[in-house]
């Protein structure tokens, strides 16, 4: 496979999405969107002041979210990259994301300068043209360890979070009240990616101690372990094939100390129900940031901490491995 | 009366060089082949100004893909933001293809990947067999990690060593040890007996007296040598007369081609002679050896 190279960014990339349009954020001030099939540019939306740490698009690819260092969320106009809203807080935003039906908005904001951690929640109307609500729904402030990440569960049943210190929490998706928490990683590993499988019913997530594990959403069961050699930037769940793509490498600090070899900046493809490792793909001259796979399973795009975007579709011998047990039972 | 715009099109006849210019192309030809293929043969003029033709054989298959409409829709999107204006098509200046890369799933992939990458473990898979053999201990070490080798002279001068052990002794007795006897700068020592070796094995001027010496009385001196000559085939062609101590062939240090002389040293004078007397004129390579004791210094 021929990896299609995307270098619309300064600096290193924060996050990803990818399916037909690819959306992409770095730490400079722009978000592009692509074409993924060729790697054309569609357009940036320009506006925020600051790194940009987060993307999301609804599903009907009407409005895009972004959050950044500027301490705002803006709602973008996905087709003409006309800022709809801007939402201000007292710290910067590191995570949002769209509920599945996109009439929620999560926001996660760091904790700093003596504030709390939120998560924040906004509705939203799905219509370019509609006014959006100033006010979010509802908060959930953590006490003790800030979120670095969250994602919807299905039904908007549950927002599901990930924290500096290692646990997973699951909280209502309606109250915003704590269900349960699980210390799903080491203590003091700060989980840096969670991302949903297609159904919404269990979920992958990634850490800096250099594992991902597959967690039911519902009742955060720890069903798959994934153990890798290097610390966790993003880990992601492949549509069609049962396999997970991880991304990470050696901390961006200690990069210019090491040789690319020894910083393991290669994508990791382990199979989702086997736990093993089945093969790598490098290519990137930093770690990967962040790792998506296309909702059809045809591709996955990865960005690294050396403003590059990789865009590969699979070929024939990805499509074609099978375990020998999955033969079998085919046949 | 041809038409004036007609006139003015047709070309200066000075310009018109098809029939007297061989390097003129003939025209693409293309062919439309029974099996739906196409045959397109061009040509064209290459560097050093010889015609090349290329045939190149076309079939053109139709794939046909159902795209969800909201995504064909997308398609037609126009650009925004940074890219406002630009073409379709994407932009040189942010988008490039990558290097292809070879992506197989396997089980055992570590496996694999061990045996494809790292040039250092092939080199050393290349020397696995290679048996490394010190000249001082015959060790599997080589020559200078030998932990012998500020103690121990090379073991192929040791046979020859022990031999003239008595020889040196009294040699040490007339030259630098005499009693009473007036100094003798180092350089003198043995004069008489270091010949004309070239080179020794190595860094043997640590004790040249006597082995040296000794070796002199039934050393060779072959001229007339092939450059391309080795040590080796040297070694094997005089080896028929007696046991050969030491081939030392003259190269040159930048080509790495012989000089044309070498040494020859034998363990017994009397082969050495026999050797002097068969080998002087004998054919080697498309040259005649000249043979002739090594006269000393």
């Amino acid at each position: 496979m021929r990896p299609i190279l995307l270098q619309g960014h300064e600096r290193s990339l924060t996050q990803i999405k990818y399916g037909d349009l690819l959306f992409s954020t770095a730490k400079d001030h722009v978000v592009c969107a692509w074409y993924s099939a060729n790697g054309e540019r569609l357009g940036t939306y320009n506006g925020h002041q600051g790194a940009l740490w987060t993307v999301d698009v609804d599903p009907t690819t009407t409005l895009l979210a972004t959050g950044a260092a500027d301490n705002t969320i803006k709602l973008w106009e996905v087709r003409t990259g006309r800022c709809l809203k801007t939402w201000d807080f007292p710290t910067a935003v590191k995570r949002v994301e769209f509920s599945e039906d996109a009439t929620l908005l999560l926001g996660v904001t760091e904790m700093r300068m003596g504030h709390l951690g939120t998560v924040v929640v906004f509705p939203i109307n799905v219509d370019v043209d509609a006014e959006q609500a100033d006010e979010p729904l509802f908060t959930i402030t953590f006490r003790e360890s800030k979120a670095t990440v969250a994602a919807w569960s299905y039904l908007n049943k549950f927002i599901i979070t990930g924290h500096e210190d290692g646990t997973v929490s699951q909280y209502d998706g309606k109250t915003g009240e704590l269900i349960q928490d699980i210390q799903a990683h080491e203590p003091d590993m700060q989980i840096t990616d969670i991302q949903m499988a297609p159904d919404r019913t269990y979920f992958i997530t990634a850490s800096k101690d250099k594992t991902a594990k597959l967690i039911e959403t519902n009742t955060l069961r720890i069903l798959k372990t994934y153990q890798t050699d290097t610390p966790l930037n993003s880990a992601a769940i492949t549509a069609k094939k049962d396999f997970i793509i991880l991304g990470g490498g050696q901390e961006a600090r200690d990069v210019t100390t090491t040789i690319a070899r020894q910083g393991k900046f290669e994508a990791r493809f382990f199979h989702k129900i086997f736990e093993d490792e089945i093969g790598r793909v490098r290519g990137h001259f930093g770690p990967l940031n962040t790792v998506a796979c296309h909702p059809q399973g045809t591709g996955y795009a990865s960005g690294g901490e050396d403003g590059y975007v990789r865009v590969h579709h699979f070929d024939k011998p990805y499509f074609d491995f099978k375990y020998e047990v999955e033969k079998m039972a085919k046949a | 009366m041809a038409p004036p715009d007609a006139v003015a099109s047709r070309a200066n006849w000075a310009d018109d060089e098809e029939f007297d210019d061989p390097s003129a192309l003939p025209p693409q030809q293309v062919i439309n082949n029974a099996d739906g293929t196409k045959t397109v043969i061009t040509y064209r003029l290459s560097e050093n100004g010889k015609k090349i033709q290329t045939t190149r054989r076309i079939r053109t298959t139709v794939h046909k893909e159902h795209v969800n409409p909201r995504v064909a829709e997308r398609k037609e999107w126009t650009k925004f933001g940074a890219e406002k204006g630009h073409p379709p098509g994407p932009d040189l200046s942010t988008t490039s293809v990558g290097e292809n890369i070879v992506f197989r799933p396997s089980v055992n992939w570590k496996a694999n990947a061990k045996e494809e990458d790292s040039p250092e473990s092939k080199l050393k898979d290349q020397l696995k067999d290679k048996k490394v053999a010190c000249r001082i201990c015959k060790g599997d070490h080589f020559t200078a990690r030998c932990p012998f080798k500020d103690t121990l002279p090379p073991l192929d001068d040791v046979a020859a060593a022990t031999a003239a052990a008595d020889v040196e002794k009294d040699l040490g007795a007339d030259l630098g040890g005499k009693p009473g006897g007036s100094y003798v700068p180092p350089h003198l020592r043995n004069k008489g007996a270091r010949g004309e070796t070239m080179g020794g094995s190595g860094g043997g001027s640590r004790d040249f007296g006597g082995r040296d010496r000794d070796r002199d009385d039934a050393t060779l001196r072959v001229t007339n040598v092939s450059e391309f000559a080795n040590e080796e085939d040297l070694r094997d062609m005089f080896e028929r007369f007696g046991r050969v101590t030491r081939v030392f062939l003259a190269k040159d240090r930048d080509t790495g081609r012989a000089k044309g002389f070498a040494f020859v040293s034998y363990a017994d004078r009397s082969d050495a002679e026999r050797a002097c007397a068969k080998m002087d004129g004998h054919g080697y390579d498309h040259l005649v050896l000249r043979v002739e004791f090594a006269k000393k210094g």
